[in-house]
């Protein structure tokens, strides 16, 4: 009787929890997994023109890995990814602790720290590059130096990474800010009256708290940096000479599919950056075990 | 003690002051640039001051999109995206953080790698999906892409997992079942991630410009993103106007964040005192 | 509060059903979509459209502005969901792709009961070569014509004593005109920008080179004339007067001639109108010029620019295909185009039709010398392209790119894009 019971309510949960991700999942599988599916089927085929497709076997793949742009735009990714997650997520997590301190003019400074989102991407793009200018920009005005920040092919991925470092703080700060505000205050009382320093504090309480909202932030922020395209399509154009050393693969996947017709080759661009997305975030969620806490 | 809490308030503000200048430049840019000439816009050596204030390009640009047909088409898709967004993805969130049921971690995985796939590759399948219904040129084909979220159920899975298991289990003893436990206990203390996730889905939405352009084609149908896209020449662009235009566009979104701005310091007083 | 949410429920589900429904038209006319990609061309195409609707009160036409850059995804995604605009504007560099895949009505006997030559009588030879597919067969009825030019900045040339220049300059004189501008005034002379069509595709033309045969099969990248044509061209960023590819990616040579800082540089005729427009303060300080030509051509005369036109298509299998072929027949009526062409859209490819373009330019005291312009439709080239373009075109000037930047020398960079073009075209050739 009591084995049945629990058994009905286990059944009952599971009937709940399938009800409950139903819509996500079919909503998922039509708009996003099937033409994935399409995606991987058209990489081993040749794009014949509008939609239709031959059968090519691994051709896509054999010249794919034949050519040294395709490496190379594997390389800038990799590069760029680690420029941009680390220095991103800290500067967010200091960005996000500080609005949410106690300070005057609070709602002032979330709105300043929220505009770059709403702005125009011509806007964000002119602006850069007037900073990035080698002759008039202001940052080769301050240093006196006469640095090519957007056509030497050493410089210019690190100034992609600035340019993207600071458009996604808005972002994240956003999401880790709710975070922030989820953590109960009498934790810190208790904290305090124990006198345990400011530091301590955030190691023993905040960081632990914030890890679930931190680790999801860190997961999307590595997937939007490995699929990088528009920032790198504003800042660094065709007949820039250092576009192979700043040109993405979802860059070189767009070129393809879209400005050469080539979907085939294309779509094998796609998948293998979906395939090093998939290890990166496997890695994550291994290395989330030991230091991400979801016990309160 | 009182000496070194000075120096921290000192360097708290420091910080935000010299933050807000970084975040706030392109801003003042776009200001600026809005009451310049196209001459003076494209200047070299730049001019970073307008020489005189003109209004005419805010007109300009009033004139050349129907900006209330934009604004409305806007505020529909938001509205409609985070609506799908935050119901769909609170369910599922809550299902994935705390049901127990077979396949949870294969169907996850459905939701992680949707957030791997580059979105261009959905455009032309889903444009075939909304062509087929009969839905291009309408609000309904912007909201399209946006019916669920894979990243807004792995977020709020993050929140629902932070949440201690006691608060459910005492729900349950109380007579709760599953959906009450979920609308009734669980949801409200998600409050603030939910409005993270809000302006997070809003805020993307609204910055969406390819897939308003390729799916609806009526001017009257794009929203204010894509709008102002059109307004790009083949060989050159006026900045001066779309400056003026984008500033315009802001207005609603700034609206919105001031609006959910509040809704977090509620949220905060709310799990505040859990 | 239940019921405030159950009301807004309900007022949220009909204020999407009424988005849903809210734009479909009912009153009995014929309504076709007109789509082009640039918002500049917008009143002229907006007042052809007025004209036909005029006569044809039965029919609205709505005219739709996108941006380039979604164009064509927006086309290709509508090409392939049977849903294409009714009438759209069509590209030489994408109009063999739409057009052999029998994606575009074929137009060749759209005007036979006006006349079984109208195509000839009334458009060149260029004008019909860019709306023609493989098969030799109309697929579009042609919109425009274009060409590169010379401008340069009087008064700089003023400060530096030197002559305008004229109908006979020649590349040395481009040469020296520069030298002398850069040592007495210290701005720039000519700025050679890394582009084709307003780069160096004229230079191996006046070279009495070639990029395609005539057959557009193989590429002339290696012949020894096309090769003069390039080094020539590239050549000058190595001198003092020429500023580096670096600085054009950061200021490109428009801006820099409006900022004077530098002499002269290649233009399009299409971006006269909005030059004009955008610099009030420059006005009478420039003016247009033809282009330089070659003084010891392989072959030819050594006058040569690029040309290139669009053209008017509707899909081959449209729902609505008798209305817009009507459409598109009007547009290549003389009445059409020059309407076009008072509106300062764009010149129009209608033979005789052409200066009404001069319109464009009525509004400002300060004359530009159009007449260059048009003489130079005589010698034009048309802009190179072959059913490969599309893949070949960024690999070119990838390669390009790296010779400029000195990853490559001139020669290993020609023989690779000479490679590239083969190539590409024989592969595309073998699949049809």
């Amino acid at each position: 009787m009591k084995k049945g019971k629990i058994s009905t309510a286990a059944r009952r949960e599971q009937a709940w929890g399938y009800l409950m991700i139903a819509p996500t999942i079919i909503g998922l599988i039509v708009l996003n997994v099937w033409p994935f599916i399409q995606t991987i089927y058209a990489s081993f085929c040749k794009h014949l023109g509008f939609g239709h497709y031959k059968f090519v076997g691994l051709e896509n793949y054999v010249s794919m890995f034949q050519d040294t742009d395709f490496w190379r735009a594997t390389g800038n990714t990799l590069i760029f990814c680690v420029l941009t997650v680390p220095v991103g997520i800290f500067i967010s997590l200091l960005v996000a602790i500080l609005l949410n301190a106690k300070v005057k003019f609070k709602g002032g400074f979330r709105t300043i720290f929220f505009l770059p989102m709403v702005c125009a991407p011509a806007a964000v793009t002119m602006v850069w590059r007037w900073i990035f200018n080698s002759e008039y920009g202001i940052l080769n005005q301050i240093f006196g130096s006469h640095i090519a920040w957007i056509t030497d092919p050493k410089v210019a991925l690190i100034s992609c990474a600035i340019v993207a470092v600071w458009s996604s703080i808005g972002y994240d700060a956003v999401l880790l800010l709710s975070g922030l505000q989820n953590i109960s205050k009498s934790y810190y009382e208790a904290a305090s009256i124990d006198g345990a320093s400011k530091i301590t504090q955030f190691f023993k309480i905040t960081l632990p708290m914030v890890s679930p909202t931190l680790f999801v932030t860190m997961i999307m922020r590595l997937m939007t940096s490995l699929k990088v395209y528009d920032l790198i399509y504003m800042m660094v154009e065709e007949t820039n000479p250092a576009l192979t050393s700043v040109q993405s693969l979802i860059y070189l996947f767009y070129r393809e599919s879209f400005v050469a017709g080539s979907r085939g080759l294309g779509s094998a661009i796609a998948v293998w950056t979906v395939l090093i997305i998939g290890v990166a975030t496997v890695f994550q969620f291994i290395g989330q075990k030991k230091w991400v806490n979801y016990e309160v | 003690m009182k000496n070194s809490k000075r120096i921290s308030k000192i360097i708290t503000y420091a910080a935000l002051i010299i933050g807000s200048v970084i975040m706030i430049f392109p801003f003042v840019w776009m200001i600026l640039t809005s009451s310049k000439t196209v001459a003076e816009s494209m200047q070299i050596p730049p001019t970073i001051f307008p020489k005189h204030l003109l209004a005419e390009n805010f007109t300009d640009a009033l004139k050349s999109l129907p900006f209330v047909n934009m604004y409305a088409n806007t505020i529909l898709m938001i509205l409609f995206r985070v609506i799908f967004a935050v119901l769909f993805s609170s369910m599922a969130g809550y299902a994935f953080a705390k049901l127990k049921f077979k396949g949870k971690n294969i169907l996850f995985s459905i939701v992680l790698m949707q957030m791997m796939l580059p979105s261009q590759i959905f455009i032309i399948p889903q444009y075939q999906m909304v062509a087929k219904l009969g839905l291009a040129n309408t609000v309904a084909a912007l909201v399209f892409p946006g019916l669920v979220s894979a990243f807004g159920t792995f977020f709020l899975r993050q929140a629902y997992l932070a949440i201690p298991e006691e608060i459910g289990e005492a729900a349950y003893l109380d007579g709760c079942n599953q959906w009450q436990t979920f609308t009734k206990i669980m949801f409200p203390l998600t409050r603030s991630s939910v409005a993270a996730l809000t302006v997070f889905t809003a805020v993307f939405a609204y910055s969406d410009l390819m897939w308003p352009l390729v799916v609806n084609s009526d001017l009257k149908m794009m929203t204010l993103s894509s709008g102002l896209a059109t307004l790009r020449g083949q060989f050159s662009t006026n900045f001066p106007v779309l400056m003026a235009g984008s500033l315009l566009a802001m207005l609603p979104m700034v609206i919105l964040y001031l609006f959910f701005q509040k809704q977090f310091i509620e949220g905060i007083a709310m799990t505040g005192s859990k | 509060m239940r019921k405030i949410s159950r009301m807004t429920a309900v007022t949220l589900s009909l204020l999407l059903l009424l988005s849903l429904t809210g734009c479909k038209a009912s009153d009995g006319k014929t309504h076709l979509t007109f789509q082009i990609w640039d918002v500049y061309q917008r009143p002229g195409m907006q007042a052809m459209c007025d004209a036909y609707t005029a006569q044809h009160p039965d029919v609205v036409i709505d005219v739709q502005a996108t941006s380039w850059g979604e164009y064509w995804t927006k086309l290709e995604a509508a090409a392939e969901s049977s849903t294409l605009p009714d009438i759209f504007w069509m590209h030489t560099n994408q109009l063999l792709y739409y057009a052999d895949f029998g994606m575009l009505a074929d137009v060749t006997h759209l005007y036979d009961d006006v006349s079984d030559d109208y195509y000839e009588e009334h458009f060149s030879e260029i004008s019909r070569s860019n709306a023609s597919g493989s098969d030799g067969k109309l697929y579009g009825v042609p919109k425009d014509k274009d060409n590169g030019h010379l401008v340069y900045n009087k008064e700089m040339f003023d400060a530096a004593g030197v002559g305008y220049p004229n109908d006979d300059w020649t590349w040395d004189d481009l040469v020296s005109a520069s030298e002398k501008i850069y040592k007495t005034t210290g701005k720039y002379g000519f700025m050679a920008y890394n582009d084709d069509q307003l780069g160096y595709w004229p230079f191996v033309y006046q070279a009495g080179g070639y990029i395609l045969n005539d057959d557009r099969t193989k590429a002339g990248y290696t012949q020894p004339a096309s090769v003069k044509g390039i080094e020539f061209y590239v050549g000058m960023q190595d001198c003092d007067w020429c500023p580096t590819q670096t600085y054009f990616t950061e200021t490109t040579p428009a801006t820099a001639f409006f900022s004077q800082v530098g002499a002269m540089y290649m233009e399009g005729n299409w971006n006269l109108p909005q030059l004009m427009e955008n610099y009030p303060e420059m006005r009478g300080k420039w003016d247009i010029a033809k282009l330089p030509k070659c003084p010891d051509p392989v072959s030819g005369d050594g006058r040569a620019t690029m040309s290139n036109g669009l053209c008017y298509s509707t899909g081959a299998h449209g729902k609505q295909l008798e209305a817009a072929l009507d459409v598109i027949k009007f547009f290549g009526t003389e009445e059409a185009q020059r309407i076009q062409g008072e509106n300062g859209a764009a010149i129009p490819a209608y033979l005789g039709a052409e200066e009404t373009w001069r319109n464009a330019f009525d509004a400002y005291d300060e004359k530009l010398d159009l007449d260059i312009i048009f003489e130079q439709f005589d010698y034009a080239v048309q802009a190179v392209y072959n059913s490969a373009s599309p893949v070949w075109k960024s690999q070119v000037l990838d390669q390009l790119t790296k010779v400029y930047s000195g990853d490559q020398d001139l020669m290993t960079g020609l023989e690779h894009m000479q490679k590239i073009v083969d190539t590409e075209t024989a592969r595309k050739l073998a699949e049809d």
